[in-house]
């Protein structure tokens, strides 16, 4: 159950499309966007509670549910290569 | 003979449990003691889509997508989380296209029973252009 809610930290994208002389490879800190994003989610929880008590959904267990969610997107990769060009992106 | 297997059999013959059951029940009983308990480095982590085409304007193309196992089981999670009334509307809103599927049935141990037999699948797909492959690792 270790790191079960650690959404993924970093994400590594890279892009060559064809007729670029270079590719652009990118390393991207998402804990940076996690601590952006954290007091907007701390302003908000108020309304979700509330939204989960109309609704009548476990508040502590959506939000867990929800981390577990982010956090099992860790590993995600995906990558697209044609003549010339490449995509890929990798979730860690 | 053992007394579990001669028990097992008299169930069977008795028709209080299935040929299936007594099958299942015989596997279990053959399997070496711990074996049961699946370790964490023999279950599947990720599914593996690779796709290779050849577009005849554009060239070969090759797709490889990795998905964590992890996010199939936190997303079946949180179809615990829809409320009842939502559970009945989904399943009215099933029947009428014709799927008899209930989500009421789509519980964490059913979904690990599912991901465990995924670890034996492999879907291969040839055409002239096209090559997809669909599996677990």
């Amino acid at each position: 159950m270790k790191g079960e809610i650690l959404p993924p930290l970093t994400a590594s994208v890279h892009v060559r499309r064809a007729g670029w002389r270079f590719g652009l490879r990118l390393w991207l800190p998402l804990f940076l966007f996690w601590l952006l994003l954290l007091p907007l989610v701390l302003l908000a929880l108020p309304f979700l509670l509330a939204a989960a008590l109309i609704f009548g959904v476990r508040f502590w267990g959506s939000i867990r549910a929800v981390l577990s969610l982010l956090a099992a997107t860790r590993g995600t990769s995906i990558a697209v290569d044609r003549p010339g060009s490449r995509i890929f992106v990798n979730l860690q | 003979m053992t007394d579990n297997r001669r028990h097992i059999l008299d169930m069977l013959a008795s028709g209080k449990i299935t040929a299936a059951e007594a099958e299942r029940l015989l596997a279990a009983l053959e399997r070496p003691a711990g074996a049961t308990v699946m370790s964490e480095s023999d279950r599947a982590k990720y599914l593996r889509v690779l796709v290779d085409t050849v577009d005849p304007l554009e060239g070969p193309t090759k797709v490889n997508v990795r998905v964590p196992m992890q996010l199939l089981r936190a997303g079946v999670k949180l179809t615990g989380f829809i409320p009842s009334h939502a559970r009945e509307q989904v399943n009215d809103a099933l029947r009428k296209e014709g799927i008899s599927f209930d989500i009421n049935n789509i519980t964490p141990q059913n979904l690990e029973d599912v991901v465990e037999q995924l670890r034996e699948l492999t879907v291969d797909v040839n055409n002239d252009n096209t090559k997809v492959r669909v599996f677990c690792e």
